[in-house]
């Protein structure tokens, strides 16, 4: 039977690989070129590499933390100033259909991956809300590669991108959060009155209350707020300058995000050594959901009217998982889940995947669904 | 000189439950804490979420207090702490300047 279906799967390679043509693998490996041989991969590479060989870069904690601040920031910031122009453009027509679609994943993807984990993984409870915690949210970081990738391209996002990744940071973690939560409250129960002590008060309220109100929303949010309010009240003469600091495509933020990937291939490194723990099944997981999601996030975000470059880097927001935000979230509402799994998944798999791999990948998506 | 003998309630575990934990120490009698800043290794060190690839991940917090202050303290922790968490806790005897302060009246 086995043999049977690896003979019929040899056979029809032929015919699925007949499906791309010369000119669009030519393509695809044009993308992967474009995106992989640019400093931002590259300083992510020589972070791994510097860990694996036990190298001497040292990032400062405190410059680290001041560059996501700043990353934060100027998302927000040039966010806020775009959705102005479009609202003075446009008003809400052209952004409601997105803003929709964006709610619509955010409740979706944790579920989705929830579903996978639980029952085709047989994970735990706990673990399977955990991670889907993660991926129902997105990356900040991934948003600024996704959109550098789309700006070299000569196909800019559409404006308001980043009020899309400021909807999507919360429902995935709240909504996993409830899941968890919400099925594993018997097993405590259970586990409480065997051991003949009260149940412990759930932290929830506190970690969701924390997500909404945590670093990477007040700035993200507060920052969009005031590029929206000072782009309508400030003259452009007056606002230049702060453009000049924050804008996406400057030399800064291009500059201290090389620093910030840095940074993250040093962490991604000592993750490396945890993939041995967590399995095949969840390296598949990590690789395959981001690809499903993204492509939800591709199609649908074509239908909502997102071009070519905001479809790509929707993909990508969709797709990614948050190590931010979710992690401590999920450290205190599920603390029998197990962190190493969520975080090396997120960080160690999904993030350096989507880097590599997945922004070129769902560039082609987009393009395949139509978007120009 | 007056010193008092008291007691040093000392816990050391991952980032994301010392400030929970201090506080909780608040409303079960302490007068106030300090939250240090440590780096090391324990045995499940692995379970910290901070993602940083330097600098400390993990927190030491102290709370100077009477035996029954201490007591209740330690029992909490162990209770709600130490199943999930990488944490730790210790209790010192200290000779403290001013002790009548730590002392709930």
């Amino acid at each position: 039977m086995l043999t049977d279906t690896f003979t019929m799967a040899c056979d029809q390679t032929p015919v699925v690989l007949a499906a791309f043509d010369a000119e669009q693998v030519s393509r695809i490996l044009k993308s992967l070129g474009q995106n992989l041989l640019t400093p931002i991969p590259l300083c992510f590479l020589l972070g791994i590499i510097c860990t694996r060989i036990h190298g001497g870069i040292k990032i400062p904690k405190e410059l680290y933390l001041s560059i996501a601040i700043f990353l934060l920031m100027s998302i927000g910031f040039i966010g806020g100033h775009e959705l102005a122009h479009e609202y003075q453009a446009h008003g809400v027509t052209t952004i409601w259909k997105p803003a929709l679609v964006t709610l619509l994943l955010g409740c979706v993807t944790p579920i989705t991956s929830f579903v996978v984990l639980r029952y085709l993984g047989g994970l735990s409870i706990a673990d399977s809300a955990g991670i889907a915690a993660h991926y129902g949210s997105t990356s900040a970081v991934t948003y600024a590669v996704a959109n550098s990738f789309v700006e070299q391209t000569g196909h800019a996002a559409n404006s308001y991108l980043p009020t899309l990744v400021t909807i999507l940071e919360c429902p995935g973690i709240a909504i996993a959060l409830v899941i968890g939560a919400a099925l594993s409250a018997r097993e405590r129960a259970e586990r409480a009155a065997a051991a003949g002590r009260p149940v412990k008060e759930s932290k929830l309220g506190e970690a969701l209350y924390e997500v909404i109100t945590g670093q990477s929303i007040m700035l993200m949010a507060g920052l969009l707020l005031i590029g929206f309010i000072s782009t309508i009240f400030m003259p452009e003469k007056g606002l230049e300058p702060f453009l000049e600091f924050f804008k996406s495509k400057g030399m800064l933020f291009r500059g201290v995000l090389c620093i910030f990937l840095l940074e993250m291939g040093l962490v991604a490194g000592e993750k490396l050594s945890d993939l041995l723990k967590v399995g095949p099944f969840l390296v598949a997981f990590g690789i395959l959901m981001p690809l499903i999601h993204g492509f939800a996030g591709v199609y649908l975000g074509h239908l909502a009217g997102l071009n070519l470059g905001g479809c790509t880097v929707f993909g990508a927001i969709v797709s990614s998982a948050s190590y931010i935000a979710a992690p401590p979230a999920v450290r205190l509402t599920l603390p029998e889940a197990n962190p190493t799994l969520s975080i090396t998944a997120a960080l160690a798999i999904t993030f350096p995947f989507n880097i590599a791999f997945g922004i070129p990948i769902y560039f082609e998506m987009a393009k395949w669904v139509g978007a120009t | 000189m007056q010193l008092y003998p008291l007691k040093l309630v000392t816990v050391v575990g991952e980032s994301v439950i010392m400030e929970d934990i201090a506080k909780e120490a608040v409303k079960l009698g302490a007068s106030g804490y300090s939250l240090i800043d440590v780096t090391g290794q324990g045995s499940r060190s692995a379970r910290n979420v901070l993602v940083v690839s330097s600098g400390s991940k993990t927190v030491k917090a102290e709370f100077v207090v009477p035996i029954d202050i201490a007591e209740k303290i330690l029992e909490h922790i162990s209770h709600d702490y130490f199943e999930h968490y990488a944490c730790i806790a210790w209790l010192s005897d200290v000779q403290v300047l001013r002790g009548e302060r730590y002392i709930a009246k």
